[in-house]
């Protein structure tokens, strides 16, 4: 193949899988935004994502060994598998804040972080202990067709992605530029004191803020699965830090940071995978991720943060 | 048994290790005897490997209070560093530049036919102990480096990211490591002849050495002038700068010995498993230690190592045995799922649960580090409030600098902007040796930047700040506190956690040497410095009279307002301060603290210490100030005699606004 033609390839695959992580960056950000935590259960809250997805599509009868899905029956039961995913996942955040998060919430330094931690461990074997350490094979509802365009080989899965996933940032963008709700959540990030004093109820905003980003992090556990076609207890750890380092890069706290840094690591995994090494990917991302914490923490698109004397 | 307990709370902590040390040792060395398991005594000897892992991140995270998330790199590193040293795995081409580690008995010379002669390592197990901790310091140092700058949670994502690419590197350099099979043959140590091999036996009383070594140093350090500088660190990391604490050097010492304490370990480790893999050293690892680290509480040297030795124990013995009694059960009523059940599998599990129990119920761990004080007694509680009756500290300066043509601090033209608002325009100010001047103005107008641009909080966009005739503006706070200026903070800022005591003793930093070499050894020279700084606390402690002494070794978090006031205060005075800067001291004190308050401060003049007084209550300041200066905006609108500033027409307008034109 052409070099260019690689290129291009890569490119493609980069972005689609940028999609992924801008996903599950969104809600690493939109919580760290509301209450400046770094959550690390967020991640095994996107690996859980893809067991419930494994669990709702046999409850519709569709095994991993089925032939993919066409026409209505395909939209249809993508409609049920994301909208049933994303609010499991959604209430499995909010309980994760309720009962875990909320009695450390007031206190400093880093003991909400260790506690999110904690959970992250509690998920992950919990989910090890029910399906047992063998990687699950994920049903490849997606027809297989592809379209070359100029060499470049495009998958109807990629169409299919990207889509949702903008359909879903829209929707978010508008939440919480339009809505009152998304009005709540920008004062609450700016002080939470004076937006409780303002008549906002400030639990209420951390909930649905968990609700929604974990909702994103279940759609982002559908790509994972569809995309790759398997899922297993341990993959949330490596796709996480992936999906954390996009949100530092694009500015921790930033929405439309959370999805550039997103597709920026997408491209670098494609790109340095191809270039580079795969067995190297994760050292190259996460020396992006000291880099930008050393020298810009605020990352690309990250608001100035005042700092207190 | 009830009157024995009594009897041993009522020891010294000194006489209580003297009597416990040996006794746990005897413990440790007739262990093996007692339990005649070779099974145990293996179990046990790695038990203590994660005693030394347990410690080394206590340092950092308990003490220092940096959460480092990638611990077990240092626990790979020292593995790797002795794994290497001691295999076949590098064989570089011989040359003459080995000759003297091949006198040593180091390497040895390995000829095949028909190729060129490579060098065979087998370096002694002894030296590369040392040689291990040192490369993990170093490496401590180089990743503690980037997170100077950062906040406790960025911080450990950094610490975090290391921990992940120091694994992957192990797997991918496989000219250096032998990648994911990774080492294999490592040799076992020796000592006079005798060859470790594979019983457990000799690694236990190693293992013993090294856990009992380890909680040394750690003692050691923590009950030291590095310890003190650590746990001020963790507790206020600006405070501990202005009393003298330098942040950057203290960090990185603090990343370095975790750091030399886990290469310890990882050596340890290796040299009995005699293997090393990249997967030994994953995120899991460095949850566990933290886990051990949490569960025995931060900084709690007695509590890690029981949490170290319990999660030892729960891996290898609790968890074993109740899956053979669960499998009973299930045998006995016949569910077969039950005789499936593997609970080792489930100890993250167990772990993540203990990390958020922990951090919902218990926070300080479960034998946390700081120890109850008794209350006080009745007598003391009612004590009227006396005054100390000291008239003069040992170390005072002369009165005034006689013979220096300088005054002692002279401001000129400072200037500094925050965006658009001018914090200081232009001030100058000239204070001589013995003075005590205060600065008043409205609230904004510039008292406290005024401060902050004296002792190097902040940097001034212009102009000059001359203490003595040498400059220091831009020169770091804790520098400028070595220079003699020292000060107290509107807002108070104690190390909140440290009792009054403790608290003092870091004021004393600046004037103490003891590295952690001194730290560690404690030679006669760092006890007398020890024993010199308390008694020079106590001196201070004196001039507040009953005030403080009976609260000697309460935690400040505890204390009244205006005792909390005097203490910082008394902190200030340790630093030996010729400048002393006061920010708003009387704020918040009943008028009978007030003036108790302005006599403190007409005794430290008469000390020898120049005092500047940021100060609202305007009685006070008229009292006992030779001279006033006052800021409006930023700008010194007035200054002169206190009778004088009164009647100044700019002052009143300043304070209640202006008159309207008569």
């Amino acid at each position: 193949m052409h070099m260019l033609d690689v290129l291009c390839q890569q490119v493609v695959n980069g972005l689609a899988l940028g999609m992924m992580y801008a996903l599950l960056a969104l809600g690493f950000t939109m919580v760290y935004g509301i209450i400046e935590l770094i959550n690390f259960s967020h991640f095994s809250v996107f690996m859980t994502g893809t067991f419930v997805g494994l669990v709702v599509l046999s409850l519709m009868g569709v095994a991993p060994g089925s032939a993919s899905l066409t026409g209505l029956p395909l939209v249809g039961i993508l409609i049920v598998l994301f909208a049933v995913t994303m609010a499991a996942t959604g209430l499995l955040g909010v309980l994760i804040e309720r009962i875990c998060l909320r009695p450390v919430r007031h206190v400093s330094g880093t003991a909400p972080m260790i506690t999110t931690i904690g959970v992250a461990f509690i998920l992950i074997n919990v989910v090890l202990l029910t399906w047992g350490p063998q990687a699950q094979r994920f049903p490849q509802l997606l027809p297989n067709w592809r379209w070359t365009i100029e060499g470049v080989e495009i998958t109807f899965k990629q169409v299919v992605l990207f889509a949702v996933a903008i359909i879903l940032m829209v929707s978010l963008s508008h939440l919480v530029k339009r809505t009152t709700l998304g009005k709540a959540m920008r004062a609450t990030a700016q002080d939470a004191d004076a937006a409780r004093m303002m008549g906002i109820d400030v639990d209420r905003v951390v909930v649905l803020t968990f609700f929604l980003g974990s909702a994103l992090a279940g759609a982002g556990s559908l790509f994972f699965g569809l995309y790759y076609g398997f899922t297993g207890y341990y993959i949330g750890y490596t796709t996480g830090l992936r999906a954390f380092t996009s949100a530092v890069l694009g500015g921790i706290g930033s929405i439309p940071g959370a999805v550039l840094g997103g597709l920026f690591i997408g491209l670098t995994q494609s790109l340095g995978g191809q270039f580079i090494g795969v067995k190297w990917t994760d050292v190259i991302i996460f020396s992006i991720l000291i880099f930008v914490l050393v020298f810009r923490p605020n990352g690309l698109l990250g608001a100035q943060t005042p700092r207190r004397a | 048994m009830r009157a024995l307990r009594d009897r041993w709370r009522g020891l010294e902590i000194g006489r209580r290790r003297r009597i416990l040390a040996p006794v746990l040792l005897a413990i440790g060395l007739l262990f093996p005897i007692i339990t005649s398991n070779a099974g145990n005594v293996d179990a046990a000897a790695n038990a203590f490997t994660y005693v030394l892992l347990a410690l080394g991140l206590n340092i950092v995270v308990g003490f220092a209070g940096l959460l480092d998330l990638g611990y077990a790199a240092f626990f790979a590193i020292g593995a790797y560093g002795y794994g290497i040293a001691a295999s076949g795995q590098l064989k570089p081409e011989w040359s003459s530049l080995w000759v003297p580690l091949e006198w040593a008995g180091q390497v040895s010379r390995l000829a095949v036919p028909g190729q060129p002669e490579t060098v065979q390592f087998h370096f002694s197990f002894w030296p590369m102990l040392a040689v291990s901790a040192i490369v993990c310091a170093i490496f401590g140092m180089l990743f503690g480096t980037p997170t100077l700058r950062l906040r406790g949670d960025y911080l450990a994502i950094v610490t975090l990211g290391f921990g992940e690419i120091v694994p992957v590197v192990a797997r991918n350099w496989e000219g250096l490591t032998n990648g994911a099979q990774g080492l294999g043959g490592i040799r076992t140590p020796r000592l006079f002849g005798f060859d470790f091999g594979f019983s457990p036996y000799p690694y236990y009383f190693l293992g013993l050495a090294l856990a009992a070594v380890g909680v040394w140093i750690s003692i050691r350090l923590q009950e030291s002038r590095v310890g003190r500088a650590w746990m001020a660190i963790r507790e206020d990391e600006l405070a501990a700068g202005a009393m003298g604490v330098n942040h950057v050097h203290y960090k990185l010492l603090a990343f370095a010995m975790g750091a030399a304490v886990g290469g310890l370990g990882g050596t340890f480790y290796v040299a009995k498993l005699t293997t090393a893999t990249p997967d030994m050293f994953t995120f899991p690892v460095s949850v566990m230690v933290l886990v051990m680290v949490v569960l025995g509480g931060l900084g709690s040297i007695r509590g890690v190592v029981v949490a170290a030795l319990f999660v030892a124990f729960l891996q290898s013995v609790i968890l074993q045995d109740l899956t053979q009694y669960v499998h009973a059960l299930g045998r006995a009523v016949g569910s077969a799922w039950l005789q499936r059940v593997e609970l080792v599998t489930s100890l993250e599990l167990i772990f993540g649960l203990i990390l958020v129990l922990m951090m919902i119920f218990r926070r300080e761990g479960l034998w946390p580090a700081v120890r109850r004080v008794s209350a006080l007694t009745h007598e003391q509680q009612a004590a009227a409030p006396a005054r100390g009756s000291v008239v003069k500290l040992s170390w005072a300066h002369a009165p005034a600098s006689e013979g220096s043509t300088h005054p002692l601090l002279r401001v000129e033209r400072l200037t500094k902007q925050f965006g658009g608002l001018s914090a200081a325009a232009d001030i100058n100010l000239t204070v001589h040796a013995g003075e005590l001047v205060s600065v008043i103005g409205p609230n904004g107008s510039g008292k406290t930047t005024l401060f902050n641009l004296i002792t190097g909080l902040i940097r001034p966009d212009a102009g000059s700040v001359r203490l003595d005739g040498r400059e220091i503006a831009g020169s770091p706070p804790h520098e400028i506190v070595a220079r003699g200026v020292a000060r107290t903070f509107q807002n108070i800022r104690l190390f909140n956690n440290l009792s009054v005591l403790e608290n003092l003793l870091v004021g004393e930093h600046v004037r103490l040497e003891a590295g952690v070499l001194g730290a560690i050894v404690r030679p006669p020279r760092v006890r007398a410095e020890e024993q010199r700084a308390v008694s020079s606390a106590l001196e201070v402690l004196e001039i507040f009279g009953n005030r403080l002494l009976p609260r000697l070794d309460h935690p400040v978090y505890g204390l009244s307002y205006a005792n909390r006031r005097r203490t910082e205060i008394a902190r200030a005075i340790m630093t030996r301060p010729k400048l002393l800067l006061l920010d708003e001291p009387a704020a918040g004190m009943n008028p009978a603290e007030t003036l108790e308050l302005m006599d403190l401060i007409k005794a430290l003049r008469a000390f020898g210490i120049t005092v500047i007084l940021i100060e609202h209550k305007l009685d006070m300041v008229m009292d006992v100030s030779d001279r006033i200066v006052v800021l409006d905006h930023g700008v010194k609108i007035a200054e002169g005699a206190p009778a004088h500033v009164r009647s100044d027409e700019r002052v009143i307008e300043a304070y209640l606004g202006r008159r309207r034109a008569a």
